[in-house]
C-alpha cells in the first residue's frame, strides 16, 4: 500500500504530534547573526566585507607573504643560478626542456620544466589553492552560502539563474571541476547548461587566480570586471536563447555552525593534496609539451596562423596564440606564459581574459562530459563564440577608451 | 485578514490557508497549509522572501510566495501553544 | 552485482549529516559542508559490522522521492537500483517533521530500515525533546539517537543495522492512531520493538 501526498503529510504531522515537544525556543546567537546576514540591510554590507576580507587575505597571503616574500627569493636567487649553473651543455635539447632559457634571471623567463614549472606549481599555486581551499572550508561550513545565495538571488535570477547558483560559482572559484558537477543542486536542464557553461567561461579557478595576483596584481581587477560583465551579460543572452524553465530560489536556510577544525583541517587536506597529486605532474607535463611544440616549430606555426585574428581582431600579439595551447592543459600556466610575453597593460588584461574563457582546462572538460556530451558539444559552440565576440568587444572598448 | 505571503510585514506572523500552486516543492521544505510563518525578510528589488516557521527557515522566490496565502489575524496565545 | 543485503544506503533530507555519518562508518573522505546539496552523488564505502562487511552508499540528500534537481534523482536512482538494500535514514532531530516524510516514502518501498535521529546534540541545545522510544514503536523500525560529529550512538547505530526490517505503512498508520496490532507486531519482529527501546 501506498499513500498519497496529503495522507503521507498528515500522518507525518500524526507523528510528529506525539513523538516531538519543542520546549520555550530561546533566539541563540548564531540566529540573532543568521537573521542579521541575511537582511539586506545588514546583509548586504556583511556580505561585501566577507569578499572583500577574502579577497585581501587570499593577496596578501599567497601574493605577498608566500611568493614573494619566500619563494621568489628562494627559486631565482638560489635554485635558478644552481640548476643553471650543474645541468651540463646549456645548448643541449635537455637543457632547453628542463631549465629553459640560460640567460633567464627569473623563473617565469626561463620557463624549463624544473624552473618555470616547479615555481609555477609549488611557488605560486600552491600557496594560492591553499589559502583559497582554507577561507572557502569556512565559508562551506559556517553556513554562510545560503545566506549570501539569498542576498544575491535578486541578480541571478535576473540571468535565468537563482540565488543558489552562487554555489557553483564560488566551488568553481577553487576548482572548476567540482564546481560542474555541483550544477546538479539547480533544478532545470536549462539551468544546469546555462551555469555549466558560465563556469566553464567566467569562472576563473584558484590556480589560475594565484598566478595573475603575482604576475599582474595591477590589472587583475580589470580582469576580474571583465569577467564578471561577461558572465551577467551573456548569462543574460543564454537566458534568453536556451530553450527551458528558469524557477525561483526555493532554499532551506541552515543555521550557523561553528566550523568543525577538524573537518576544515580534513577538506584542506584533500583538496590540496589531490593538487600536488593531479595538478602538480600536469603543470610540469604541460612545460615539458609547450616546449617540445616550440622545439617542432608548432607554436611558431600556429601563431602565425592565428596572426590575422588575433593581431586585427583581437588587438594582440601574434605570440599570445602560443599560451592557449597550454591553457587547455592548465590555465596557470598560460597566464604565466602570457606574462612574459612583450605588450601593454591593456594587451595583457585582455589576453588573460580571452585565456579564462576560450575553452574548459582539460580536466573541466572531462566532467563536463560527465555530465552529457550534447551539453558538452552545446557548450562549447558557445564557448568559442562567446570567446570570440568578447575578445572583439574588449579590443573596441579598448580602441575607444584608446588604450588598446 | 488574509495576505499573500509576499505581502506580509516584516516581523509578523501568520497561518498558513492555502498554497495555489507548487505546494509539492514548498510542502517538501515544510511550508505547508496550517502551519505558523513568520516574515524574517523580504529581499528588494523582487528579491526572495525569508520565512521562519518552527525551526526552519526557507527562502522562496517572490512568484512562488505570492501564491501562499496566510492570514495574519490569529491569536497570539496560539502561537505560543503550537 | 554484490549481494545487496550487504548494501547500506543512507538516505535523508539534505544538510541532516548523512556524510559525517558515512565518514565515521567507513573512514571515508565524504566532503561534509554545512548548506544543503554538498553532496551530489554518490560515494562508496564499506564498514564491517559484527563480522559481516557491509558496502555502504552515501547518497545525495532528498526532501522526496519525487526528485526535484539532479541531485535528488540520484537519490531515486540508488533506491532503484539497490532495492533489497538496507536503508539508514537520517532524521535531523531538531526537524523530524520534514524528514519523516522521505523516510515514509523510503518505508512504503519495502527497503529494510533503521533511523539515525541524528543531531541530537543540536535538539537538546534547543530543548527540544523527542521521544525515539515512542517514535520507534510507531514506525516498528530501530530508531537510534546519534550525533554523528561527537560520535555519540554510533555504535548502537552499527548494532541496529544488522537489526534493520521493512516496516507496513498500514500499521504505521493504525499505530499512529493509537491502535495496538499486538500478536502481529509480536511474531514479525522478534527481539526489535521491544528490545531495543532503551536506546
Ligand atoms: N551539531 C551537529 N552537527 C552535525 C551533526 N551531524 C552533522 N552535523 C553538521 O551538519 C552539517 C551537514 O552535514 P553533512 O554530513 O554534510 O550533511 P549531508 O546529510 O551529507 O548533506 P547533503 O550532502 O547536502 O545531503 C555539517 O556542518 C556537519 O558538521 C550532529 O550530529 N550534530
Ligand atoms: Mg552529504
Amino acid at each position: 500500500m501506498t499513500l498519497t501526498e496529503d495522507e503521507r503529510w498528515a500522518l507525518v504531522d500524526r507523528i510528529s504530534e506525539q513523538v516531538i515537544k519543542s520546549g520555550t525556543y530561546k533566539q541563540s546567537l548564531g540566529d540573532v547573526l543568521g537573521e542579521l546576514t541575511v537582511k539586506p540591510l545588514t546583509g548586504i554590507p556583511v556580505a561585501v566585507g566577507v569578499l572583500y576580507a577574502f579577497w585581501s587575505v587570499f593577496g596578501s597571503f599567497a601574493g605577498t607573504l608566500c611568493t614573494d616574500g619566500f619563494f621568489v627569493k628562494f627559486f631565482d636567487n638560489y635554485f635558478l643560478p644552481w640548476i643553471q649553473s650543474v645541468w651540463p651543455n646549456p645548448d643541449g635539447i635537455l637543457y632547453f626542456l628542463f631549465v629553459g632559457d640560460p640567460n633567464a634571471t627569473n623563473c617565469f623567463e626561463a620557463f624549463g620544466v624544473l624552473t618555470s614549472g616547479l615555481f609555477v606549481a609549488i611557488g605560486v599555486v600552491l600557496p594560492a589553492v591553499f589559502i583559497f581551499y582554507l577561507m572557502m572550508a569556512l565559508l562551506e561550513d559556517s553556513g554562510y552560502l545560503p545566506r549570501l545565495a539569498v542576498l544575491v538571488d535578486t541578480f541571478l535570477h535576473k540571468i535565468g539563474l537563482h540565488g543558489y547558483a552562487i554555489v557553483p560559482t564560488i566551488l568553481g572559484l577553487g576548482c572548476n571541476v567540482p564546481a560542474v558537477t555541483a550544477t546538479r543542486i539547480l533544478e532545470t536542464k536549462k539551468q544546469r547548461f546555462m551555469m555549466m557553461t558560465l563556469i566553464a567561461l567566467f569562472i576563473p579557478c584558484g590556480a589560475q587566480l594565484g598566478v595573475m595576483i603575482e604576475v599582474i596584481p595591477e590589472s587583475i581587477g580589470y580582469v576580474m570586471l571583465f569577467l564578471i560583465i561577461g558572465y551577467f551579460v551573456f548569462g543574460y543572452i543564454l537566458s534568453k536563447i536556451v530553450p527551458g524553465e528558469n524557477p525561483e530560489i526555493l532554499i532551506d536556510v541552515p543555521p550557523y555552525h561553528m566550523p568543525q577544525r577538524d573537518n576544515i583541517l580534513k577538506k584542506l587536506k584533500m583538496r590540496t593534496g589531490g593538487f600536488l597529486l593531479n595538478a602538480v605532474p600536469f603543470v610540469l607535463f604541460g612545460v615539458l609539451l609547450v616546449n617540445l611544440m616550440y622545439l617542432f616549430g608548432f607554436i611558431q606555426w600556429l601563431s602565425d596562423i592565428m596572426a590575422p585574428m588575433f593581431v586585427t581582431w583581437f588587438g594582440l600579439p601574434k605570440e599570445t596564440a602560443g599560451p592557449l595551447v597550454a591553457a587547455f592543459l592548465r590555465k596557470d600556466l598560460a597566464v604565466a606564459q602570457l606574462s612574459v610575453i612583450e605588450m601593454t597593460q591593456y594587451q595583457m588584461i585582455s589576453a588573460v581574459v580571452l585565456i579564462s574563457i576560450y575553452f574548459p582546462c582539460v580536466a573541466t572538460f572531462v566532467v563536463m562530459l560527465k555530465e552529457g556530451w550534447k551539453e558538452l558539444l552545446a557548450a562549447v559552440a558557445v564557448l568559442l563564440s562567446v570567446a570570440f565576440i568578447y575578445g572583439g568587444i574588449i579590443h573596441a572598448v579598448g580602441i575607444i577608451l584608446g588604450v588598446a | 485578514m488574509t495576505v499573500s505571503l509576499s505581502c506580509m510585514e516584516y516581523g509578523t506572523q501568520g497561518v498558513i490557508t492555502e498554497i495555489k500552486k507548487y505546494s509539492r516543492e514548498l510542502n517538501a521544505l515544510g511550508i505547508r497549509v496550517g502551519k505558523i510563518v513568520k516574515m524574517v525578510t523580504k529581499q528588494p528589488i523582487k528579491g526572495p522572501v525569508v520565512v521562519m516557521t518552527g525551526e526552519v527557515v526557507v527562502a522562496i522566490g517572490i512568484e512562488m510566495a505570492s501564491c501562499i496565502q496566510v492570514n495574519t489575524d490569529i491569536d497570539p496565545a496560539y502561537i505560543r501553544d503550537k | 552485482m554484490k549481494d545487496e543485503r550487504s548494501m547500506i544506503l543512507l538516505i535523508g533530507n539534505p544538510n541532516v549529516g548523512k556524510s559525517v555519518l558515512f565518514n565515521r562508518l567507513t573512514g571515508g573522505d565524504a566532503v561534509v559542508s554545512n548548506y544543503p546539496g554538498t553532496t551530489v552523488d554518490y560515494t562508496k564505502g564499506t564498514v564491517l559490522l559484527d563480522k559481516k562487511s557491509y558496502t555502504v552508499i552515501d547518497v545525495p540528500g532528498a526532501y522526496s522521492l519525487e526528485a526535484r534537481d539532479k541531485a535528488e534523482e540520484v537519490c531515486v536512482k540508488m533506491l532503484e537500483a539497490n532495492k533489497n538494500a538496507i536503508a539508514v535514514i537520517v532524521l535531523d532531530a531538531t526537524r523530524i517533521e520534514r524528514g519523516l516524510y522521505i523516510a515514509l516514502e523510503t518505508i512504503e518501498r519495502g527497503l529494510s530500515a533503521v533511523v539515525a535521529l541524528n543531531m541530537i546534540d543540536s535538539a537538546r541545545d534547543r530543548e527540544i525533546s523527542v521521544d525515539s522510544s515512542k517514535l520507534q514503536k510507531i514506525l516498528g523500525i530501530p530508531v537510534v539517537e546519534t550525533s554523528a560529529v561527537s560520535g555519540e550512538g554510533l555504535k548502537q547505530l552499527g548494532d541496529m543495522i544488522r537489526k534493520a526490517r521493512p516496516s507496513n505503512i498500514k500499521e504505521i498508520k493504525e499505530r499512529s492512531e493509537g491502535k495496538e496490532i499486538q500478536p502481529e507486531t509480536g511474531s514479525k519482529c522478534p527481539g526489535c520493538c521491544g528490545g531495543c527501546g532503551g536506546v
